[in-house]
C-alpha cells in the first residue's frame, strides 16, 4: 500500500502541475521590442482618452480593479462610462472589486498574479512594489505630469520614472474640533486646542502610539525624512538641529503632562465616538474618518490644518506625515494596455471630479483642485494647507513606524520628566537609529 | 463536636458559592458587556458608560443588509458565515477521519516506525507557522485551489492527524482483551476499528467533531492569505477582523459585536450540548494521553 | 528509597524528593536524547550503505526482468504475473519523468542559485511591459517539492526492486504470487496501519512537513525588504541569520532582543502555565466539592470563554482595556460611589512594562482556565471513590484527604497536559498579538516591544519589517528548544512508559 500511495502521490503532483503552474513562467520570453531606443514614445491623449490604436492588439479584454470600498458603486460607473468611451473594442468583464487602500500593496506583493490589474494604493507602498518590480511605469508620463499638482507626481517617481497616476492628494490629517468647545482662534495653536478641551472637561485625542500621527512630534523639531540612503532600504533623514529637535520634544512632552487627563493618546477611530458621547473635544484625524466626525458633530464640526507649538518663545507650525494616493498597473496584467488607458481615464479630471463631489476626496488634478466644490470645503482646504507643512509619505523604510510610536509613548508617559534633555537627546539619537537599522 | 463540624462545613460551602458567583460574574461579564453594546444605538466605538442609552436592532439588520440601500460592498455577513460553516463541517469529517484513523494505529496496532512516527508527529506541531503560510499558498495554488474554500477545508484538516495525543490516550483506556477476544473469532482489524473500538468511543469522537469544527471560526491569519481579495470567500473570522481595520472600524465596531454574539452563539450552544462529552474525552484521554 | 520509604514520607518531604529526582534525571535524559539522535544517523546512514550492498547483489543474482527493473519500474512484477502491481510502479515512474519534464526541472535546475534572470521591461507599443525573470521563493518552493517527490519516487524505485526479486525467488520455489482480493484483504487486517496512516501522512507530508523544509531553508536566505520576489532575487547566505542573532558586537540591537525576549518568554510560559493549572485546579475543586449544588451552572459559565472564538474575546478585551475603555469606566463608577471625582484613566497596556505583563497574564488566565476546569471536573470525578472511603474511615480530615489522595492523583495524572501547555504557551501568538500587540514599545528593541514573545517578534518581522530570513531562523532556534524539551519529557513520562497499563 506504501507504494501504491506513493505512486498516487507522485500522479497527483504532476497533474496538479500540468493544471496549475506548466509554464507560468515562461511567459512572453520572446515579445517583440518596439521602440528600439526604449524612450518616451508620446502619445496624444485627449480628456483622458487615446486612440483606440493604442490598445495594439489586445480585445476582449478581461480586468480588475481594486477599489475602496466606499468608492465601489462610483467606480463600477465611472467603468461603465469607460467602455462607452471606447466602443470599438470589446470588454468581456471589467470587475471592480473593494480592497482597501492601506492594503493593496501587501496583497499584490503575496501574489501578484491573482491581484487586480488596476489599483488604488496609499503612496507609502510605492517603493515596496517599485522594488518588487510589481507595478509597472506609467505609459501616458507627460500628459499625467501636466495636469496633476507637481508633488503629487514628484511623489510618484522614483529614479526618473513616474510610477503611478495620482488619484488624490488627501492622504493625510488635520485638526477637527468641536467649534462649542474649542473656537476657531484657539485652533490655531496646540495650547489654544488644549485650553480650550480643558475648560470643557473635554479630552484631546492625538494617537502617540502610532508611528504615522507621531512622527510630526520629530518632524516638527526640524528630523525630517528625506527618502532612502545609496542602498535603497535604510531611510535618510535631513540635516537637522539637535538642540532644536530635543527643545521641541520637550515642548510636546510638557504640553502632555500639563494638560494631563486633557492630552489624551488613543486610537483615532475614538475620535468620533468622543464627539458623539461628548467626551472629545478635538483631535488629530486622518481624512478617511471625515464622515463619522461630521456625522458625530453635526453644525459644530470644525476643521483646520494641524496648529503650532510654542517651543522656546516661538510658534512653530506642526509638520506631518501627509500622503497621495494612486491608482497603480500591475506589472503582471495579461492586458497591460488597456489597464494603463483605464488607470488613465480613472485618475483623469472627470473622475477625480466625481470622487470629488460624490466621497469628499481631496483632487490632485490641477483643473479640479480649482473647482468650487474643493475651494469650499473646510475639510479639503484645512487638509490642502496641512499638505505645504508636511513630509511627503513616500520612500518609507518599513522599519519607520514603530520606532515613531515608541517616540510617542515615550513622551507622554507618566515616567517621562519633560525638563530632562538628556533624555530626549538619547531618545531621539535610539529612534533615529531603530529606524534605520543600525546595530 | 458534629455540629461544629457541619456548621463549619456549611459555612466554608456559603463562602464557595459567593466566590463562584464573583468569579463566574468577572468570567461572564465581558460577553454581557459585549452583547448589550451589540444593540446600541448610540456613538460609535466606546461610550464613557457601562449600559447603552439607546437601544437598537440595526446593528444585526446591516450584517444581513448585503448590497442593499445604505450596505456596503465589503460586508456579507450571510455568505460568509455560510462559507465558515460548509468548511467547518468538511474540515470537521476530514480531521475527524484522521485522528480517529491515526490514534486507533498508534495505539492498537503494532508496528515498525510507530514510537518514530509518534515523536516525528509530535514535534511537528511545535513549529511557528506563520512562515509557512506562504508557502502553503503557493503549494495550493500549483494544485489549482488558490482562492478556493476547498483550500481551506486542506488548511484546516490537513495538520489534524498530528493532534493525536488526547484520543490515543483514550483508546489506550479499551481493555485489550476486547480486541483479542474479536480477532480469535476471525474479526480483521478494520472490522474491530468499526465495529467495536468507534462505537466504545464516543466521547473521544464528539471531542473530535467539536474542537476540528471551531477551528475554522477562529483562524484569522492563513485564510486571509488563502483569499486575498475574494471577500465574497471569506469566513467570519477575517471578516469579522477586517470590520475592526482601520478603514471600517469606525462604521463597522457596532457591527463587528453584533456578528461576533451571531457567531458566538451557535458554537456555545453546541458547546454546552455536548459539553458532557467533551469533559469524558479530554479525561480519558488526557489521564493517558 | 523504597516504595514503603516513599510511602512513609510527609507531602512536603515526597515533594521535595520528586523534585530533586526530577532534576537529578535531566541530564540523563539530555543525554540519552542526544545519543538516541547519534544512534539514528548512525542506524540511518548504515542503512544505506547495506541499501547499496544489496542493491548490487540482488543485480547480480536476477533474471532479465528483475534486471530490467533497475530501469523500468515493474517490470519484473509484470512478468511473475502480478499485473496491477507492475503497473502502478510502472506508471508512478512516467509520472514521475513527466513531472521532472513539465515542472520540476526548471526550479531544481536553479536551486543552487535561486534564480539568476533579473526582472526587465520591454517596449511593446507604447506600452512598457515587464518580464519576469526568475522568482527566488518559488524556485525554493518547487524545487523542496522536487527533492521530496524525488526521494519518495527512489522508495519507489527500491521497493519495485526487492519486489522483483522477491517475486523471482518466490517462481524459483513454485510459489504463485498473491492475488489482488489477497492484498486488498491484507490492508484491512495485517497491514492495517498503512491503510489507516497513508492519507494523513500524505496531507502531512504535503502541508506540514514540506512548508517546514522551506522555512528551514529560508534561513539560510536573504530573503529580506531588499531581496523581495518577483522583482528582485535572494540567495543563500549560509549562517548570517544566525549569527545576527548572537552577535553583540556587529548587531548588539538584534542580540540584545532576541535575549530579552527569549527571558521574557520563558518567564511567560511558565507563569501562564502555572498559573492557569492552579487557579483552574482550584476553580475545579470548588465546583466539584461535596455539596455543592449547581454544578453544571457554574461550569457552564466559564466554558461560554471557550466556546467564544479567541480572536472575538480578545480584541474585545482590547478595547475594553483602553483608557476609555469599559474596565476604566467601571472603575471610574466604583470610584464615583465612594465620593472620586477624577476619572479613572489606567493605562493598562501601553505604559509601564510591569502592568502590561501583568494584565496580560491576568487576561491570559481569564481565556485559559476553562479549559483547565474542564479537564479537571472530568479528572475529580475519576478518582476511585473508595480511596476516599477508607480515608474517611481512618478518620482523615477533608484537608488530610485533599493533600493525600487527591493533590497526588490529579499532578500525577495531568503532567503531560502541563508539559503541552507549557510549550503552548511559548507558541502562544493569539494572546499577545491581539491583546497588547508587543506593547509597550521600547526604543532597546528591534521592532519589538516590552511584552512580545519570540513567536510575535517573529511574526512582526516577517509581515512588517520583511525580514523573512532573520524570522524563519528565530523559528527554527524555538521549535529546537519546544521539541527538544518535549521530546525528552515525554518520552521519560510514566504515560508513555506505562502504555499498556490497561491493556
Amino acid at each position: 500500500m506504501k507504494k501504491i500511495l506513493a505512486v498516487l502521490l507522485a500522479g497527483m503532483m504532476a497533474v496538479t502541475a500540468f493544471s496549475g503552474c506548466g509554464g507560468g513562467s515562461t511567459e512572453s520570453s520572446g515579445s517583440e521590442s518596439g521602440g528600439g531606443e526604449g524612450g518616451n514614445t508620446s502619445v496624444e491623449v485627449k480628456d483622458d482618452l487615446v486612440d483606440e490604436s493604442v490598445f495594439g492588439d489586445e480585445d476582449n479584454i478581461t480586468l480588475k480593479v481594486w477599489a475602496p470600498d466606499k468608492a465601489v458603486a462610483l467606480v463600477k460607473q465611472q467603468v461603465e462610462d469607460f467602455k462607452a468611451a471606447y466602443p470599438g473594442k470589446t470588454f468581456t468583464k471589467i470587475e471592480v472589486v473593494a480592497q482597501g487602500e492601506g492594503d493593496a500593496g501587501t496583497q499584490i506583493l503575496n501574489d501578484a498574479s491573482v491581484a487586480a490589474d488596476v489599483f488604488s494604493f496609499a503612496s507609502d507602498q510605492l517603493n515596496k512594489l517599485v522594488d518588487a518590480k510589481v507595478i509597472a511605469d506609467v505609459a501616458f508620463a507627460d500628459y499625467v505630469t501636466e495636469k496633476n499638482a507637481e508633488e503629487t507626481v514628484t511623489a510618484g517617481t522614483i529614479k526618473n520614472t513616474l510610477y503611478a497616476y495620482p488619484e488624490t492628494n488627501d492622504n493625510g490629517y488635520y485638526l477637527v474640533y468641536d467649534k462649542t468647545v474649542v473656537s476657531d482662534e484657539q485652533a490655531k495653536t496646540l495650547e489654544g486646542v488644549l485650553e480650550g478641551c480643558k475648560a470643557a472637561g473635554r479630552k484631546f485625542i492625538f494617537d502617540c502610539g502610532n508611528g504615522f500621527y507621531s512622527c510630526t512630534f520629530a518632524f516638527t523639531g526640524g528630523v525630517k525624512i528625506d527618502g532612502f540612503e545609496e542602498d535603497g532600504v535604510t531611510q535618510k533623514f535631513t540635516e537637522y538641529k539637535e538642540d532644536e529637535a530635543v527643545a521641541t520634544l520637550q515642548a510636546f512632552s510638557k504640553l502632555m503632562h500639563d494638560y494631563k487627563g486633557v492630552f489624551t493618546s488613543l486610537d483615532v477611530a475614538q475620535i468620533s465616538s468622543g464627539f458623539s458621547t461628548k467626551t472629545c473635544g478635538a483631535g488629530v484625524d486622518g481624512s478617511w474618518n471625515t464622515k463619522s466626525d461630521q456625522d458625530a458633530l453635526g453644525d459644530n464640526f470644525g476643521a483646520a490644518k494641524l496648529p503650532t507649538i510654542k517651543v522656546n518663545g516661538e510658534d512653530k507650525q506642526l509638520i506631518s506625515m501627509f500622503g497621495y494616493k494612486y491608482i497603480g498597473v500591475n506589472a503582471a496584467s495579461k492586458f497591460p494596455a488597456a489597464s494603463q488607458i483605464l488607470a488613465l481615464y480613472l485618475s483623469g479630471e472627470k473622475c477625480q471630479k466625481q470622487r470629488a463631489e460624490q466621497l469628499g476626496w481631496g483632487p490632485s488634478n490641477k483643473a479640479v483642485q480649482e473647482d468650487p466644490v474643493v475651494k469650499e470645503s473646510p475639510v479639503l482646504q484645512a487638509i490642502q494647507q496641512q499638505s505645504q507643512n508636511a513630509c511627503v509619505q513616500v520612500n518609507i523604510a518599513a522599519t519607520l513606524w514603530s520606532p515613531m510610536g515608541n517616540l510617542g509613548n515615550k513622551l507622554i508617559a507618566d515616567q517621562t520628566n519633560p525638563d530632562d534633555a538628556e533624555f530626549f537627546k538619547k531618545l531621539l539619537q535610539q529612534t533615529i537609529e531603530n529606524v534605520r537599522d543600525e546595530g | 463536636m458534629i455540629k461544629s463540624y457541619k456548621f463549619r462545613r456549611v459555612l466554608a460551602n456559603t463562602f464557595i458559592y459567593i466566590l463562584l458567583a464573583v468569579l463566574g460574574i468577572i468570567w461572564v461579564s465581558p460577553f454581557a458587556y459585549l452583547l448589550m453594546h451589540s444593540f446600541r444605538a448610540e456613538s460609535t466605538i466606546n461610550v464613557p458608560y457601562l449600559i447603552p442609552h439607546e437601544w437598537t436592532l440595526q446593528n444585526y439588520i446591516d450584517l444581513f443588509n448585503v448590497g442593499g440601500e445604505g450596505g456596503s460592498a465589503a460586508i456579507n455577513f450571510p455568505r460568509w458565515f455560510l462559507n465558515t460553516l460548509v468548511v467547518a463541517i468538511f474540515s470537521c469529517i476530514i480531521s475527524t477521519i484522521s485522528v480517529l484513523a491515526v490514534s486507533y494505529a498508534f495505539s492498537r496496532l503494532r508496528f515498525g516506525a510507530r514510537k518514530k512516527l509518534m515523536n516525528i508527529a509530535m514535534i511537528l506541531g511545535m513549529f511557528p507557522g506563520f512562515m509557512t503560510m506562504i508557502a502553503i499558498y503557493y503549494l495550493l495554488k500549483a494544485m489549482g485551489l488558490a482562492q478556493n474554500l476547498v483550500a481551506l477545508v486542506i488548511c484546516y484538516s490537513c495538520g489534524a492527524g498530528l493532534g493525536f495525543q488526547i484520543s490515543k490516550g483514550f483508546f489506550d483506556t479499551i481493555p485489550r482483551a476486547l480486541d483479542e477476544a474479536a480477532t480469535i473469532d476471525g474479526a480483521t482489524k478494520n472490522q474491530i476499528f468499526w465495529k467495536i473500538i468507534l462505537p466504545m468511543s464516543k466521547p473521544i469522537v464528539v471531542y473530535t467533531v467539536l474542537t476540528s469544527f471551531i477551528g475554522p471560526w477562529c483562524d484569522f491569519i492563513l485564510a486571509k492569505i488563502i483569499m486575498g481579495d475574494k471577500r465574497e470567500l471569506y469566513t467570519v473570522a477575517i471578516g469579522l477582523q477586517s470590520m475592526t481595520s482601520a478603514e471600517f472600524i469606525n462604521e463597522y465596531y457596532k457591527q463587528f459585536l453584533a456578528g461576533s454574539v451571531l457567531v458566538a452563539i451557535p458554537i456555545t450552544l453546541l458547546f454546552l450540548k455536548m459539553q458532557k462529552y467533551y469533559v469524558e474525552g479530554v479525561t480519558a484521554g488526557g489521564v493517558k494521553g | 528509597m523504597t516504595f514503603v520509604e516513599y510511602k512513609q514520607l510527609n507531602p512536603f518531604q515526597r515533594f521535595a524528593y520528586n523534585f530533586k529526582k526530577f532534576f537529578k534525571n535531566i541530564p540523563g535524559a539530555v543525554g540519552r536524547f542526544f545519543k538516541g539522535i547519534g544512534k539514528a544517523i548512525v542506524k540511518f546512514f548504515k542503512t544505506i550503505v547495506n541499501g547499496f550492498k544489496n542493491y548490487g547483489t540482488t543485480f547480480a543474482k536476477g533474471d532479465w526482468a528483475t534486471k530490467l527493473s533497475y530501469v523500468i519500474f515493474g517490470v519484473g512484477d509484470i512478468s511473475k504475473g502480478k499485473i496491477y502491481k507492475g503497473i502502478l510502479f510502472f506508471l508512478s515512474e512516467v509520472l514521475y519523468i513527466m513531472y521532472i519534464i513539465f515542472f520540476g526541472w526548471q526550479f531544481i535546475s536553479k536551486f543552487g542559485t535561486l534564480g539568476t534572470v533579473e526582472t526587465h521591461t520591454v517596449q511593446k507599443g507604447i506600452i512598457k511591459q515587464t518580464v519576469f525573470g526568475d522568482n527566488s521563493m518559488l524556485i525554493l518552493l518547487y524545487s523542496v517539492l522536487t527533492i521530496v517527490i524525488t526521494i519518495v519516487v527512489f522508495a519507489i524505485y527500491i521497493a519495485n526492486i526487492k519486489d522483483a526479486y522477491k517475486h523471482q525467488v518466490m517462481r524459483e520455489n513454485g510459489e504463485k504470487p498473491t492475488s489482488f482480493r489477497h492484498d486488498l484483504k491484507d490492508f484491512m487486517d495485517g497491514k492495517y496501519h498503512i491503510t489507516l496512516l497513508s492519507f494523513p501522512v500524505l496531507m502531512i507530508g504535503i502541508f506540514n512537513i514540506l512548508p517546514l523544509i522551506f522555512m528551514i531553508l529560508i534561513a539560510f536566505t536573504n530573503y529580506d525588504k531588499a531581496h523581495m520576489p518577483p522583482g528582485t532575487l535572494f540567495t543563500w547566505v549560509g549562517l548570517d541569520n544566525f549569527t545576527s542573532l548572537f552577535d553583540i558586537v556587529n548587531t548588539p540591537k538584534k542580540a540584545k532582543t532576541f535575549l530579552e525576549l527569549t527571558e521574557w518568554t520563558l518567564i511567560w510560559a511558565v507563569v501562564a502555565t502555572f498559573t492557569n493549572y492552579i487557579l483552574g485546579m482550584i476553580v475545579a475543586l470548588m465546583i466539584n466539592k461535596k455539596g455543592i449544588k449547581l454544578k453544571a451552572l457554574w461550569r457552564t459559565l466559564f466554558v461560554i470563554t471557550i466556546a467564544v472564538p479567541q480572536f472575538v474575546s480578545l480584541l474585545l478585551m482590547n478595547q475594553m482595556l483602553q483608557t476609555n475603555g469599559a474596565i476604566n469606566v467601571l472603575l471610574t463608577d466604583i470610584s464615583h460611589l465612594f465620593g472620586g471625582t477624577e476619572r479613572v484613566e489606567i493605562q493598562f497596556l501601553n505604559s509601564s512594562t510591569l502592568m502590561a505583563r501583568m494584565t496580560v497574564i491576568i487576561v491570559n488566565i481569564w481565556v485559559g482556565i476553562p479549559y483547565t476546569i474542564l479537564s479537571m471536573s472530568g479528572i475529580l470525578m475519576n478518582i476511585p471513590e473508595d480511596l476516599y472511603e477508607s480515608a474517611r474511615i481512618d478518620g482523615a480530615t477533608p484537608f488530610k484527604t485533599f493533600t493525600a489522595i487527591t493533590l497526588p492523583y490529579m499532578i500525577f495524572v495531568t503532567t503531560p497536559q502541563l508539559i503541552t501547555q507549557f510549550v503552548g504557551n511559548i507558541n502562544n501568538f493569539n494572546v499577545i498579538y491581539l491583546l497588547t500587540g508587543g506593547g509597550p514599545t521600547t526604543e532597546a528593541y528591534y521592532q519589538a516591544g516590552r511584552t512580545d514573545i519570540l513567536v510575535t517578534w517573529l511574526f512582526t518581522l516577517s509581515m512588517t519589517s520583511q525580514d523573512y530570513g532573520l524570522a524563519a531562523a528565530i523559528g527554527i532556534l524555538v521549535f529546537i528548544v519546544c521539541a527538544t524539551l518535549s521530546l525528552i519529557i515525554y518520552n521519560n513520562s510514566k504515560s508513555m512508559k506505562d502504555e499498556e497499563a490497561f491493556s
